[in-house]
């Protein structure tokens, strides 16, 4: 990928090289679409003021991950803090609110009561990068907020790259759901880069697996 | 000479609880084993499950390190017996390059062949999948590896048809010479024979012809126990063909093998083949040796099996010859081959650059590549008199994670290693115990700290002749 591609939110989000595939048959147990698409419409204005520091924010909101007596943040949280610091870096509005919205998705768990099972942040770093510079670049937080679909796609969003299926679906009904929504395949030109960034991952992923390196008998050296 | 009885006592034999400092972990026999030998062979009839036992379980042969078949369907061992045709494949070959990620943003033209960039080794290092066609068959693909000029070790997709229809060249090229290369069930199809302190080895049938056998074979005598015991398989294998690098068919010519061999053509490849060793291996076996150019990356090139240029092969192939600009040179004038290479629909190669240099002439009406300066077929001098080659230090140098490096052996025999990245007191500690000799070892940042262009990585003075 060239250099100014990197640089790009759409580049960012591929040089993370998040293996979707792979995290489909991964998931386990979350709250139901719904549920988080109703914390998402509750969003605080002050969560999307221009001058919020997202990682100050991540350390406040991860509780679960609370630094320990010397104060380092645990290795998600620490993770997640570092994603946030690039999105504050990037001066991306809509990125930057993209990141918030998760942020108080999780922390509406104490706000509003929490979800059934709880959302994970674990994987968080993930969750920020894919709501900032998968989502929010195509489809601005905004529009999550007063559109019900793009809503139900940003908390189905945030769900997978949580690491999470949605109560009451399969993972081939969420899947289907899933990238029916996806703004993001939607665009022909950011579809493209996305199915490359998939087709090197399952190269490489083929190339390194057992069955692959059994190889086949060649007559000789060229 | 008889071989030891299976699980007798073998005297000679290295003690198998002695620790060694250079064993590899990939060279571990069964590491890769992952397959049932019904998927390794989906066509193996009762003979060739025969045959192949017969070979796996000999009780001269070295251990196998590894397991592979050809994973041939039925159809797939039709298909590879027929060379691709040749009509219109090169526009069919540019319009798959174009849609391939590593050129789909390109800004030029991309219309004629002359206006496409070069491709480079390191290129396919960084992101080999920018090479695959997006609708490539993945479940076709099979991984190959090459060590490479630079020392970056390279996956390369191989497809198990094309690997199986490489076979099928070998066998038309020596069929071409006038020589019947055809199934014998009592002797192994093709020895492919390397000389290597450690290497994979395997044992395996060619599904496409007669379900014959054929198995990689590591001559080194470390890996075989008591004297003797090479010579009893081979005596017994009789190989129809065998292939290998210059320096592992040198040890062919050794007493032990020498007199029991009669191959009906040798094969060789990897590094430039001396024309003193061919008079000697001709001499020996009184069969044609054929000495084959090519890369992994783009398969069989060009071949000579009369010592004379190589003739470019009759297949999906385009080679040039450019000068440092990247310019054509002018007819028989000296430069780097560049290939496009449409054999591999894994990895369908345009304007790739070898590294390596030739004057392109013309041999009976076909291009063919003359004064041909292959790759580094250095051997070192180790501290008890014994030879090593340089693949020997390849690997541990890839083991160290060096990502390029440079050794130097002197007259008086003191090596010096320059290494980039990698982890020196593993260089120093590994080389020492190969060479038996101390070796001192520099680590610098870059490549370019090598020297400038394709620096040599091996050097010796200690065994130039």
């Amino acid at each position: 990928m060239a250099s100014d591609e990197t640089t790009t939110p759409l580049g960012r989000w591929l040089a993370r090289g998040d293996d979707e595939q792979d995290l489909w048959g991964r998931l386990v147990p979350g709250p139901s679409v719904d549920d988080v698409a109703r914390r998402l419409s509750a969003v605080p204005r002050s969560f999307l003021e221009p001058g919020l520091s997202l990682r100050s924010l991540v350390g406040d909101v991860l509780d679960d991950l609370a630094p320990d007596p010397l104060g380092q943040l645990a290795g998600p949280a620490r993770r997640a803090a570092d994603v946030a610091g690039e999105i504050d870096e990037s001066g991306h509005d809509a990125a930057r609110r993209g990141a918030a919205v998760a942020l108080w998705t999780w922390a509406s768990q104490d706000e509003l009561g929490p979800a059934e099972p709880r959302l994970l942040t674990r994987s968080a770093d993930r969750v920020l990068a894919a709501l900032a510079w998968r989502l929010a670049p195509v489809v601005d937080p905004r529009v999550w907020l007063a559109d019900a679909e793009r809503r139900d796609e940003a908390a189905r969003s945030l769900l997978f790259w949580g690491g999470q299926l949605p109560a009451g679906e399969d993972a081939a009904t969420a899947r289907a759901l899933l990238e029916a929504r996806d703004s993001l395949r939607r665009d022909q030109s950011l579809s493209q880069a996305l199915a490359e960034q998939q087709h090197r991952l399952e190269v490489m992923r083929r190339l390194r697996e057992a069955r692959a390196r059994e190889a086949a008998a060649r007559p000789g050296h060229e | 000479m008889s071989a030891p009885a299976p699980g007798a006592a073998d005297p000679g034999a290295p003690d198998p609880d002695a620790p060694d400092p250079l064993d590899l972990d990939e060279y571990v026999p069964g590491t890769s084993v992952a397959l049932t030998d019904d998927e390794r062979w989906p066509t193996l009839t009762p003979e060739g499950r025969d045959r192949l036992l017969r070979l796996r379980d000999h009780p001269a042969a070295p251990a196998w390190v590894h397991r592979t078949g050809d994973r041939l369907t039925a159809e797939g061992v039709e298909r590879s017996r027929t060379p691709l045709p040749l009509a219109g494949w090169l526009d069919e070959h540019l319009a798959t390059a174009r849609r391939l990620p590593a050129y789909r943003r390109s800004d030029l033209p991309l219309d004629r062949l002359d206006q496409w960039p070069f491709t480079t080794r390191d290129d396919l290092v960084d992101d080999v999948s920018a090479f695959v066609p997006l609708d490539a068959d993945l479940d076709l693909m099979v991984q190959g590896s090459s060590s490479g000029s630079t020392g970056r070790a390279l996956l390369i997709p191989d497809h198990v048809e094309e690997v199986a229809r490489t076979f099928h060249l070998y066998v038309s090229l020596v069929r071409d010479l006038g020589v019947d290369w055809r199934p014998d069930p009592d002797r192994m199809a093709l020895a492919h024979v390397v000389h290597q302190r450690q290497a994979f080895t395997y044992a395996s049938v060619l599904s496409g012809f007669g379900q014959a056998t054929t198995a990689r074979v590591n001559l080194h005598p470390g890996q075989w126990g008591a004297p003797g015991r090479r010579a009893a398989f081979f005596a017994d294998q009789r190989p129809q063909v065998v292939s290998g690098s210059p320096t592992s068919l040198a040890e062919l010519l050794q007493p032990d093998l020498a007199g029991l061999l009669r191959p009906l053509a040798l094969f060789s490849g990897a590094t430039a083949l001396s024309a003193p060793l061919r008079a000697d291996l001709e001499a020996a076996f009184d069969c044609p040796v054929i000495d084959v150019y090519g890369l992994h990356e783009t398969r069989p090139i060009a071949v000579s099996s009369d010592g004379g240029p190589h003739v470019v092969l009759d297949r999906r192939l385009v080679v040039e010859v450019v000068d440092p600009a990247g310019a054509a040179v002018a007819p028989g004038e000296r430069g780097e081959i560049v290939v496009t290479a449409g054999e591999n629909p894994l990895l369908p190669l345009v304007r790739y650059r070898t590294g390596d240099f030739a004057r392109l002439v013309d041999v009976d009406g076909r291009p063919a590549l003359a004064d041909h300066e292959g790759r580094d077929p250095t051997v070192f001098a180790h501290g008890d008199g014994s030879l090593v080659p340089c693949i020997d230090l390849t690997q541990h140098l890839q083991a160290a994670r060096c990502r390029g490096w440079s050794v130097h052996q002197d007259r008086g025999g003191a090596v010096r290693a320059v290494v980039v990245g990698g982890d020196a007191e593993m260089v120093r500690s590994r080389l020492g115990a190969l060479l038996g000799r101390p070796v001192d070892v520099r680590r610098v940042p870059t490549l370019l700290d090598l020297g400038e262009g394709k620096p040599r990585r091996y050097v010796s003075e200690a065994t130039a002749s």
